[in-house]
């Protein structure tokens, strides 16, 4: 609808793994510490359920980053930052 | 004490492990998220027509205590369950047993022995997280919920650290109360629209509905909390969204003012609306008086200072945040940023 835009809405970041998955870099800033991390799972009732695995980073210039890969091991996004 | 658990089949297929996660193809159900939550709320008040006392915190799945109602249903928890899978519908399935964990299983029907990956979704932390723990568990070769209760509280610490520990008490029965709803009063208006209804008819159509809404007998005086403002749509399909109301409020000006703007989000004709009350809140004659005098220079110099402000940095300077669904887990959903109206 003209005249609203979203609050919060997901942006494209690059972000580096390691072997388990777990964020190391993002757009080239090492993480220090993975604060926390959850799983948001919703629509199951529709042909098309969204997943999500969060994570909550400090970064290693002091940031601190929600960061989140969609299913099936998608492209990463930053929210709420 | 004896709890029972009513799951929506559909739910109840996901979490089972002869299922892969996401939808089954050609997988029939509800069309969309807003029918699911219906479905789960008309389940729960079903059951509250019972007379249960119902906790649901998730969509799709309720738990209430069979204890209380048996002497309602002959004697029987059978006869309680009979009564409540007539109240709820052939789309829910039921279980039972001494804790909300043993009736989940019960209702989502686990083969007995049940594998410990059906710990995976109830301890309350992520999947990666609970997989890692299932798998720790299957490598030592603890595959049972069973074998895994055997071991003692110090060697599931010492082994698995606080998430075994919490796996252990919920597999012993250890678990905090029931904490059920407070019954709500069906309070809902519902209104046919003619063919081509748009614009400032519809505007209409709601003002007619917010004014029913507010003159149903059941109302008792009180004011309202939240609406959810829902339509059928001609081509098929529903849509609804809900509208907290900041503070109490049984006005028909308040009630016009929040919902007219949402109509703008509805995606396409619609052949009915309905109006629903989400919550009920004291009688309006405890309100405060909200009316203050010297509003009119107050406005004047509001609205001066939102054109001065858009004169100067452009006419996205002054937004406000329009709540579109607070409690959603997805956070772009949360709310919109609209422009702040003109005064």
């Amino acid at each position: 609808m003209p005249g609203l835009r979203r609050l919060y809405a997901p942006q494209r970041v690059a972000v580096r793994t390691d072997p388990r998955g777990v964020p190391a870099k993002v757009d080239g800033v090492a993480v220090e510490a993975v604060r926390e991390e959850w799983l948001v799972e919703d629509r199951w009732w529709t042909p098309r359920p969204l997943r999500r695995h969060y994570f909550d980073l400090a970064l290693g210039d002091g940031r601190a980053l929600t960061v989140f890969r969609g299913a099936g091991g998608g492209s990463w996004y930053r929210q709420r930052a | 004490m004896e709890l029972a658990c009513v799951i929506d089949k559909r739910l109840a297929a996901q979490l089972r492990p002869d299922r892969a996660w996401g939808p089954r193809s050609g997988r029939t159900g509800l069309p969309d998220p807003v029918e699911a939550g219906e479905a789960t709320e008309t389940m729960v008040r079903a059951l509250e027509t019972l007379g249960a006392a119902v906790e649901s915190e998730q969509s799709g799945e309720a738990f209430f205590a069979v204890d209380g109602l048996r002497g309602l249903y002959g004697g029987e928890a059978a006869g309680v369950l009979a009564a409540a899978q007539r109240a709820v519908g052939e789309e829910f399935q039921l279980g039972t047993g001494r804790t909300r964990f043993t009736a989940f299983l019960a209702a989502v029907g686990w083969a007995r022995p049940v594998p410990v990956a059906a710990l995976r979704t109830r301890l309350g932390v992520s999947e990666r997280e609970a997989g890692e723990l299932i798998e720790a568990l299957e490598r030592l070769g603890i595959g049972t919920l069973r074998a895994f209760t055997r071991l003692s509280a110090d060697q599931v610490a010492d082994r698995f650290g606080p998430l075994g520990q919490r796996a252990l008490r919920l597999c012993q029965g250890e678990e905090e109360a029931l904490r059920p709803r407070t019954p709500q009063v069906e309070l809902a208006e519902e209104i046919e629209l003619p063919e081509g209804t748009a614009g400032c008819r519809l505007d209409r159509a709601l003002e007619l509905l917010v004014d029913r809404l507010l003159a149903a007998p059941q109302r008792q005086g009180r004011t309202l909390l939240g609406l959810r403002l829902g339509a059928v749509l001609a081509s098929g399909g529903s849509w609804s969204v809900e509208q907290g109301l900041g503070r109490p409020s049984a006005s028909a000006k308040v009630l016009r003012n929040v919902l007219v703007p949402r109509l703008e989000e509805l995606p396409g004709p619609a052949t009915s609306l309905r109006l629903r009350a989400v919550g009920l809140g004291p009688p309006a004659r405890d309100q405060l008086e909200l009316s203050v005098g010297g509003s009119e220079p107050r406005r004047r110099r509001l609205g001066a200072a939102i054109r001065e402000v858009r004169a100067v940095q452009g006419a996205e300077a002054l937004l406000k945040i329009l709540p579109v669904d607070s409690s959603s887990r997805v956070p772009e959903r949360w709310g919109l940023l609209t422009p702040f109206p003109e005064l």
